[in-house]
């Protein structure tokens, strides 16, 4: 007991000197984005900025193709997140509810390639892409990161329909709904919850994603946030105190939508112990 | 529901089952299309000879392979990769360890400094890594500006120049990315463990570490195993990071086989060298994610 007593002081100063060393960057990111261009080039640099300003947050719209790239971003994910959605839900369901051969072997098929590198099939998929016309498109991306994002939402989609009681879909199906009025009217709704970790995550999942965007965008109209930041750094000298700006605000709308699924996705990564 | 109560043949071509194929075709069309056709594709571009355009220029076996095979570098960074993975992995548990554990004491507070702690996870990796990038600047970074104020490091090296330092300011970053996920999974395993087990050693007079060693760490045994498949899935796979920060540079000294793989194609054209050491890289990574699935499913059962 004594211990306990000792220990929780200690473990409270340990964790934010962690924190502390973890969160460096963006403590970097923080004073970076309130200082001014002259100021960001002095060396040696300094933590507090000496007239902490908010412009940069204005001069990333105005100065800087960020819109274009908001905009882009915001279409490719939402995209993902629909097209994602419409292929998870009745795929999900049929492995989760539906009695046929190879439903088991199916769901571990899924499991495996959830960890597919993108990377090895960019290569071929560059080439389908062109053949199919769509390179320098949105929904180029919109359909890779589709195609890379359903393994691991069927996956969670799947643990989640099963949470649903049988009962409730039994009865239903007595009482005469047929199967596919049973899934549209009780199912659905029920699994709304499901299926809002599962968009999210797709959302995030296309929002971030970076390399299929250097592959098959070639135009800055085009071009997602992250992609747009990326080609930012190293043109001629790089605006850092815009950069950073940019940075926090890509980060912010992100971060609130993760806090969301959080403890979902974990659970749905490491499997029955962990409880979601 | 007992899979073996209803007969083969309505599970073949019952109506449910019919259902079933209706409803997974979506999704498995899309992935025959754009995953399962891209990765054969691949196997038949590292069987043959192309060209500058990735066109195939005739069957050349298993050429480009021993070819791979014999060739020095291709050695170096696959070496190179595995043991990036193997430390990156292991400081990744050894943080994700301490944190959890920090974490599972319970004090007014504890939720946000979780919610602190999950940031370079929920952050965007290639946006992390511009910020990393900026971080190592030599000149107007504050990393070194930092390092040399406070007396800690006089002359710290220009982070990104050099080839260790590269190395290791790129093993840091995917560290610093995937500790936060250990962290989480192994705080999950901690909370799962009875309270009685450390009551009764509490009253036993056995001390913290011993406490750790005989009860946490067997209690998430589990799960740190399962954790440490998928961070080494996703470790021997971050392109990201690399990619952002160094581009493999300087002079490939931070190339491991994903991003190599890469440049191969994109940056020097060579498609079927770069075809061949994805097809290797794939089934490096197809063992791996099997024994993730194993794993995952045995638990499931348990």
């Amino acid at each position: 007991m004594k211990w306990r007593n000792r220990s929780k002081p200690l473990a409270i100063i340990l964790t934010i000197l962690l924190l502390l060393f973890l969160l460096f960057p963006f403590f970097v990111m923080l004073s970076t984005m309130l200082k001014t261009q002259k100021e960001v080039y002095t060396s040696p640099p300094s933590w507090i900025p000496k007239m902490p300003q908010f412009a940069n947050l204005i001069r990333i719209w105005t100065e800087f193709e960020f819109g274009v790239y908001f905009k882009s971003s915001l279409i490719i994910a939402l995209g993902t997140m629909v097209l994602n959605t419409l292929l998870t839900v009745p795929a999900a369901y049929a492995v989760a509810r539906l009695r046929f051969v190879g439903r088991g072997l199916i769901l571990y098929l899924f499991l495996v390639i959830q960890m597919f590198s993108p990377v090895i099939v960019v290569i071929s998929l560059f080439k389908t892409m062109a053949a199919l016309k769509i390179l320098n498109t949105y929904f180029s991306l919109i359909l890779a990161n589709s195609v890379f994002t359903i393994a691991f939402t069927i996956w969670m989609m799947n643990g989640y329909f099963r949470s649903i009681p049988m009962e409730i879909e039994e009865a239903a199906l007595i009482d005469g709904c047929s199967r596919v009025q049973t899934i549209t009217r009780i199912m659905l709704p029920i699994a709304v919850p499901g299926m809002v970790t599962t968009m999210i995550y797709s959302f995030i999942a296309a929002w971030n994603e970076f390399l299929f965007g250097l592959t098959f965008i070639q135009s800055q109209e085009k071009m997602p946030l992250v992609l747009g930041l990326y080609n930012f750094v190293g043109r001629w000298t790089t605006q850092w105190e815009l950069l950073n700006a940019a940075a926090f605000v890509a980060l912010i709308p992100v971060l609130v939508l993760f806090y969301i699924i959080e403890r979902r996705l974990v659970a749905g990564l490491a499997g029955g112990a962990v409880k979601a | 529901m007992g899979e073996t109560a209803i007969p083969i043949r309505q599970r073949l071509w019952g109506p449910e089952a019919r259902l079933a194929y209706i409803l997974l075709a979506p999704a498995l069309t899309v992935l025959l299309a754009f995953m399962f056709y891209p990765i054969a594709y691949v196997f038949a571009i590292a069987l043959s000879k192309t060209n500058r355009i990735s066109q195939l220029k005739g069957f050349v076996g298993l050429k480009n392979f021993l070819q791979l095979f014999s060739d020095q570098e291709f050695w170096e960074v696959t070496v190179r990769s595995l043991y990036w993975t193997a430390i990156a992995v292991a400081v990744k548990a050894l943080f994700g360890l301490v944190i959890a554990s920090l974490l599972n004491v319970k004090y007014a507070g504890r939720r946000i400094a979780r919610m602190l702690f999950i940031i370079p996870w929920a952050s965007a990796v290639p946006i992390s890594s511009i910020l990393w990038r900026w971080v190592f600047h030599p000149q107007y970074g504050l990393l070194n500006a930092t390092l040399k104020a406070t007396g800690l490091w006089a002359h710290p090296p220009t982070w990104l120049g050099h080839p260790l330092s590269a190395f290791i300011s790129c093993i840091w970053v995917d560290i610093w990315i995937g500790i936060p996920f250990m962290a989480l999974v192994f705080l999950a395993g901690m909370q799962a463990i009875s309270e009685d087990l450390y009551e009764s050693a509490n009253l036993d007079g056995v001390n913290a570490l011993q406490k750790f060693f005989y009860i946490t760490l067997p209690g998430i045994r589990h799960l740190v195993l399962i954790a440490t498949l998928l961070s080494c899935l996703w470790t021997f796979n971050d392109f990201n990071t690399i990619f952002v920060l160094t581009r493999g540079g300087p002079a490939g000294s931070t190339d491991i086989l994903i991003t190599r793989i890469y440049r191969n194609a994109f940056e020097f054209q060579k498609f079927s060298p770069a075809s061949a050491m994805a097809v290797v890289t794939f089934l490096i990574l197809t063992i791996l994610s099997v024994v993730y699935a194993r794993i995952y499913f045995r638990q499931e059962k348990s």
